[in-house]
């Protein structure tokens, strides 16, 4: 792994404040967690502000100045890369320019984007500033920037993966991935922390970090190995629904049954916990706390849940428990859309939640069945969505099929984690209190995205 | 277009295409007792083989592969060999052999025959010799031994007919040794004089003019202490032995190892392109079923990424199904699990450890995931082989004993015996199929031949197609990254030898070379999918579609996007500046 050298150069402040304000507008949004917040810019410690909120900033919106933090300019001359930390309100907001000459040709990642945010005069003259990574060629040099000459010789061309409040994700043929964080934490990014860790401790079954991009304590991105061939556990799972859903009779006479894959599923998880206790250690939990907790979160937010197959009476024996069990640095976000098949197998394609369930700002110790309940609960939703997607009206009864393909998933995944070797070192060894965690963690995650999106999660 | 992947240089096709043209060959695999009968006995025969030449001309296959044509007591289906020098005479004589090599090799046809190196018929006179005692002259050519538990790691291939690799002996009151069935005693490869003579052997076949031989059961000629018998160095010595032979002697003629294993054990039968021209690819096979039945390419590319590089003059054989059943023994008890529930739900349609079914049936007699399995056979890295029927897409009688539920008579018309022969029916050597589905009634060469939408001309005309895409034989594969899992998509590319007018500087002027680009994506699913393809590295090139010769629109640095019904396949030739084509649509 390599950290590019610093390159120090001086732009000018209200310049770049009025790009970082397009940028903002061009994104319409105001950051991950912050919900709909307006900003205004401040230069040079002055207190000049202005509306500018993207589609974020509702009525009631609170209004935020934006100072610069830090500039550094990654590559000079044209076309040039400059990047910025800004402070905005509580938080940090990175972005890197592009700069190109005037009627020069941008080139598009995106057909139909324009990603122009204005003009910056420089010593090389006027230029014209793009978000660098909507422009394959500046996208290229960023990537050249942060993996130096450690990368492939020519890798491949770049294109999307994602764009959203936690950043944006290249990927550059099957080479590798540049991920550039927008939004930055205060000190290292719990993902990054997350991944660099299982990677030393020898899990493999990720995207191995080729280099992180580090300034100040700070992670601003990292490119990773490219995950060659692979697709999404989401699209895996719906294509074996698919299968079921057309062919009819019991999941496992389908062509397509899932049962393999999601044991095999499993046995990563299993390992990925395994790999947590190597990197992080564990520390140890009273069973009866957790019950109470998640029972109070469950009735804030979703009651009925409560009443939900077995959950009454999972957490009755859990409360009357005095057992104690090991909690672990966990992912925090587990589940299909967050993991991929390739040809060698399951892996973990998104470790970004560093162990920050839904609902904490920092990364915690609990009880790894977390972790599997989220997958359970993803199971579950992918059935249901695949089921509401072909019978929308539900007059198809394909309900019996999507529960009849979850139950035998479910077994399988719960089959291929507990039958880990090394795994009973981490849960308890009562399956009864194994299977009521499960159950309870699950209808917290159902009672936390309850409310929240239904995307493929 | 230069070499599109860093780091690789194109592999050259052609060289010496006379000694290389294995390496873009298709096969077709003939049983000679089944294809047709052409003195009336109810057998098929070697002369009746002869007479259907032109078909196979006319089909478009390069080489025929001969199931064994040996005198044999017929107990598995000829590879209990009781003569190694002879022609049995139910298929004729060595002059009709001769006569039908002499006539294929001037259509173009080249002739490949199963040689059974490891053992004999336990009715072959060295084998009778050898056990009448412990002093005859061939007591020392088989596997004999005073007890039944040496070499107790090597396993029992058919363990649903026997339970030892030793048989008791009476007459020379010892066990001998045997891998496969008891009346198959393995030969003593550590006695000289048996491998002399297996030398020989293959020198007067091809003193005849057979083109080659697959080797059958390869891997099990020797045995050693505290190994499992298979794939020992001993064994890979003797095969280059033959080789040598073959490179000094008969130049162009070609050895294809049946050793069933792990792609990356049976390369070891490749040599350092100094043992075997060819060898099977066993595990890729039961895959590709599991592929379209799990409707996601992965038992594809996981089999596929574990496939080493072979070396250069060398080339994997590739098929669907052939005389044995579908075996299932390069997969996992999960694997092979899934595949009898899916492919075997009839318990008679299981044979060993295996399938006894055809392609057809195996596929519920679906055409449309028949021609994918056959793109799929056709583009994919390694030289096709095409049983005798599947090009009609016969079916199999799963009554039958054995794996004659998968050997019984082509079909060649819906007359009598369904054109396979005059003989009385009960003369048959099996019954030909006469179901209202694949019965010869409604599934024969002739009716195919007549109608051009049928699934015959279809076959023909994908082999036409690939015989003008040189680059399908020997280049290079780049699976495509697709986000959909039901998508398999890849390129194959490397550089080709053209005919051209306008070669010019010291190039021979009647060819140049270029680097020639196929993309071929198969939907393995039965719903119509999207595939967005990454091929940038392509960016510039017009995709032709092959089949209508029909441009698409030119690639470009975006992710490509294309749509297949179900079950769709297309290949497009990649067009650039330097394709005669594309010079045209450039």
């Amino acid at each position: 792994m390599t950290t590019p050298a610093p390159v120090t150069g001086v732009t000018r402040d209200e310049e770049l404040l009025r790009l970082v304000h397009a940028w903002m507008a061009q994104h319409g949004r105001g950051g991950s967690g912050a919900g709909a917040r307006a900003v205004g810019t401040t230069g040079d410690g002055s207190d000049r502000t202005r509306r500018t909120g993207g589609s974020d900033a509702g009525a009631g919106a609170t209004e935020e100045a934006v100072h610069l933090q830090e500039v550094e300019v990654l590559r000079a001359g044209r076309p040039g890369l400059v990047d910025v930390v800004t402070q905005v309100g509580d938080r940090l907001l990175h972005l890197v320019l592009g700069v190109r000459r005037p009627g020069e040709e941008a080139h598009l990642l995106r057909a139909g984007d324009d990603p122009v945010l204005g003009l910056l005069e420089d010593a090389e003259g006027l230029g014209v500033v793009v978000d660098a990574l909507r422009d394959t060629e500046l996208a290229r040099l960023v990537l050249e920037s942060v993996h130096g000459g450690g990368g492939a010789v020519d890798p491949g061309p770049p294109a999307p993966v994602s764009d959203d409040d936690d950043g944006a994700v290249l990927a550059f043929g099957e080479d590798c991935t540049l991920t550039v964080f927008s939004w930055l934490p205060h000190g290292p990014h719990p993902g990054v922390e997350l991944l660099v860790a299982l990677d030393e401790v020898g899990f493999n079954h990720l995207a191995a970090p080729l280099a992180l991009w580090r300034r100040g304590g700070r992670d601003l991105g990292l490119v990773q190995e490219g995950l060659a061939g692979s697709a999404g556990g989401w699209a895996l799972a719906l294509t074996s629904l698919r299968d079921l859903y057309a062919a009819g009779g019991p999941p496992e006479a389908a062509g397509g049954d899932f049962a393999p894959e999601a044991r095999a599923l499993g046995t990563m998880t299993a390992r990925m916990h395994l790999a947590m206790d190597r990197a992080f250690g564990r520390r140890s939990g009273e069973i009866r706390h957790w019950a109470e907790v998640v029972e109070g979160v469950v009735r804030t937010s979703e009651p009925s849940l409560l009443d939900g197959e077995g959950v009454h009476e999972a957490l009755e024996m859990l409360k009357a428990s005095g057992l104690k069990a090991s909690t672990l640095r966990t992912h925090g976000d587990f589940h299909l859309g967050r993991t991929a098949r390739t040809n060698q197998g399951w892996v973990v394609a998104d470790f970004m939640p560093g162990g920050i369930p839904p609902g904490s700002d920092a990364p915690v110790f609990r009880s790894p069945l977390a972790d599997v309940a989220d997958m359970l609960w993803s199971l579950h939703h992918v059935a249901s969505v695949a089921a509401l997607e072909r019978d929308p009206t539900g007059r198809s009864g394909l309900a019996g099929l999507a529960q009849a393909w979850e139950a035998r998933n479910r077994r399988a995944f719960l089959t291929g984690y507990l039958a880990t070797p090394g795994i009973g070192g981490l849960v308890p060894s009562d399956r009864r209190i194994v299977r009521g965690l499960a159950a309870v963690f699950e209808a917290e995650r159902g009672a936390l995205r309850s409310g929240g999106s239904q995307a493929a999660s | 277009m230069t070499s599109p992947v860093p780091g690789r240089q194109a592999p050259t096709i052609g060289g010496d295409p006379s000694l290389r043209w294995f390496q873009r060959a298709v096969f077709y695999e003939v049983l000679i007792r089944g294809f047709y009968d052409a003195n009336d006995d109810g057998t098929g025969d070697l002369r009746g083989l002869r007479e259907k030449l032109d078909y196979l001309q006319w089909l478009g296959i390069d080489c025929v592969w001969l199931l064994p044509y040996y005198p044999s007591p017929l107990r598995d289906g000829g590879y209990d060999i009781s003569d190694f020098f002879n022609v049995h005479p139910d298929y004729g004589t060595l002059g009709d052999l001769v006569g039908l090599l002499e006539d294929a090799h001037r259509r173009g046809i080249r002739v490949i025959a199963d040689l059974v190196m490891n053992h004999t018929s336990d009715q072959h006179p060295w084998f009778v010799e050898s056990r009448a005692n412990r002093t005859n002259p061939k007591a020392d050519w088989y596997v004999w031994n005073d007890d039944d538990q040496r070499w107790p790691e090597a396993r029992v291939v058919f363990t649903d007919v026997e339970r030892s690799n030793w048989t008791w002996g009476d007459e020379r009151q010892q066990y001998f040794w045997h891998r496969f069935y008891s009346h198959q005693p393995d030969l003593n490869y550590d006695n000289p004089e048996v491998a002399d003579t297996m030398v020989d052997l293959v020198r007067f076949w091809l003193d005849l003019g057979l083109d080659g031989f697959r080797l059958d059961a390869v891997p099990y000629l020797y045995q050693r202490d505290g190994t499992a018998g298979e794939h020992l160095p001993e064994t890979h010595s003797f095969i280059r032995r033959i080789r040598k032979d073959i490179e000094a002697n008969y130049p162009g003629r070609v050895l294809l190892a049946e050793a069933n294993g792990w792609p990356a054990d049976v390369a070891d039968y490749f040599g350092d392109g100094d043992e075997c021209h060819m060898c099977f690819h066993f595990p890729l096979m039961p895959r590709l079923f599991m592929a379209v039945r799990r409707e996601q390419r992965f038992p594809v590319t996981e089999i596929l990424s574990q496939t080493p590089e072979i070396p250069d003059g060398c080339q994997w054989a590739i098929f669907l199904r052939n005389h044995d059943e579908l075996t299932l023994e390069q997969v996992s008890d999960e694997e092979r699990d899934y595949l009898f529930t899916e492919y075997a739900k009839d318990p008679r349609m299981k044979r060993h450890m295996g399938i006894g079914r055809r392609l057809a049936p195996l596929l519920d007699g679906d055409r449309r995931l028949a021609e994918l399995l056959h793109s799929l056979l056709l583009s994919l890295p390694g030289s096709p082989v095409i049983y005798y029927g599947d090009e009609l897409l016969m079916g199999d009688n799963i009554y039958l004993g054995d794996r004659d539920s998968v050997r019984t008579p082509m079909q060649w018309s819906p007359d009598r015996n369904g054109g396979f022969s005059r003989a009385d029916f009960a003369q048959l050597y099996l019954p030909p199929l006469m179901d209202p589905v694949y019965g010869f009634g409604a599934v024969n060469v002739e009716a195919q031949r007549r109608n051009p939408g049928s699934y015959l001309h279809w076959l023909r005309g994908m082999l036409a197609e690939r015989r003008a895409l040189p680059v399908m034989g020997v280049g290079h594969i780049e699976v495509l990254a697709c986000p959909n899992p039901s998508i398999l998509a890849f390129v194959r590319w490397g550089e080709v030898s053209e005919v051209s007018a306008d070669a010019g500087g010291d190039q021979d002027p009647s060819t140049r070379r270029r680097t020639q680009a196929v993309l071929c994506v198969h939907n393995l699913s039965r719903f119509a999918q999207p595939a967005e393809l990454q091929l940038a590295q392509w960016s510039g090139s017009i995709p032709l579609e092959v089949l209508g010769r029909v441009p698409f629109p030119t690639i470009g640095e975006e992710p490509y996007t294309i749509t297949l019904g179900p079950y769709g396949y297309l290949w497009f030739d990649l067009m650039d500046e330097t394709s005669p084509a594309g010079a045209r649509l450039l």
